[in-house]
């Protein structure tokens, strides 16, 4: 461990926050949209003449919720694949 | 990772750099020009189909009494994105949509066409007025629209590029019939979010767009309503002085 340069430490730590970023990122999301998934399908199980509505709404909000997920994956793969820490401050 | 990266193919003019994605996207384009010409002369109650399919969904997320306007518009980005998202299953075809500048280009026509459209049904001073309706709202708005305007762009671009790396990465593990499966996935995504980037921006217009008729006149009654309360309990105070 002592002869680890700079550049490994923060790989390193990159590869760690990215894991856990991934997954606390894609589990609460992912939580979210099956609740909300739930109640949309109660409420076309209860009404079915309003199923459409309902189906339009809830793709919409699902999509939305998604979001929040697609931006932790960005962020990931921005860590991953181009790393702006490492040629920031070791020169690359 | 090739998934990702844009290389510039060749340089226009001498001075204008083209990145592949500009490529790809004039071959969807020109697959999409070809496949509707081919439709037309084959099979036009399908091309009809498409279009009755494209105005219903419209219809479902408008709440506007002519349609008309806004069909040319929503109907082609969703085509485009539709065809765009679902290209990259063609081997050694990229999709336009997995460049961040394509999906930026689009939000950006998304938000301003909503302006353009308030401005042209309300007239631009009225439109102004409803637009900073509390005027306190006004700075709230303006970082509403560039929010807006980043959401639309990276919702898609995410969804279209994990797509893609997962087909890649999936494909550099196990190559042989597991690649299909994400493929479908892949597929089944894009149609949802060429799907939901028409719904919201026929969202935002139909939102821009509406008149408040009822809450006008409401707004309106309200006000002489309450100017003629207030007289008439002047008139009485008045009287009652003068009487006592």
């Amino acid at each position: 461990m002592e002869n680890l340069s700079p550049e490994h430490i923060v790989t390193i730590v990159t590869i760690i926050v990215a894991g856990a970023a991934i997954v606390i990122g894609t589990m609460i999301p992912t939580w979210v949209e099956g609740q909300s998934a739930v109640k949309a399908i109660e409420g076309m199980a209860r009404q079915p003449d309003a199923s459409p509505q309902l189906r339009t709404a809830m793709l919409i909000a699902l999509a939305l919720l998604e979001t929040a997920s697609i931006y932790v994956l960005l962020v990931v793969l921005v860590l991953l694949f181009a790393n702006p820490l490492v040629t920031r401050f070791f020169g690359g | 990772m090739e998934v990702i990266e844009h290389p510039i193919v060749f340089t226009l003019f001498g001075f204008i750099p083209v990145r592949d994605t500009v490529v790809y996207t004039w071959i969807t384009m020109a697959g999409i020009i070809a496949l509707v010409l081919i439709l037309k002369l084959i099979k036009p109650n399908l091309l009809e189909y498409l279009l009755e399919m494209i105005i219903s969904i419209l219809d479902d997320a408008m709440d506007v009494d002519d349609l008309h306007p806004y069909i040319p518009l929503l109907g082609s980005l969703m085509i485009f994105t539709l065809v765009s998202n679902s290209v990259s299953v063609i081997p050694r075809m990229k999709s336009p949509t997995s460049d961040i500048n394509t999906t930026i280009a689009l939000a950006l026509i998304v938000v301003l066409s909503v302006h353009v459209y308030g401005i042209l049904k309300k007239g631009a001073w009225k439109y102004l007025k409803d637009f900073a309706s509390p005027i306190f709202m006004f700075p709230l708005e303006i970082i509403g629209q560039f929010s807006r305007t980043l959401s639309l762009s990276i919702r898609l671009f995410g969804n279209i590029v994990s797509g893609d790396l997962i087909v890649a990465i999936v494909f550099s593990i196990i190559p042989y019939f597991l690649p299909i499966a994400m493929t479908a996935i892949t597929l089944i995504s894009g149609l949802l979010q060429a799907f939901v980037l028409t719904t919201l921006a026929a969202l935002f217009i139909s939102s821009a767009v509406e008149i408040n008729e009822e809450d006008a006149k409401m707004k309106a009654e309200g006000k002489k309503r309450s100017l003629k309360d207030f007289f008439i309990k002047k008139f009485r105070k008045e009287t009652a002085n003068g009487e006592s």
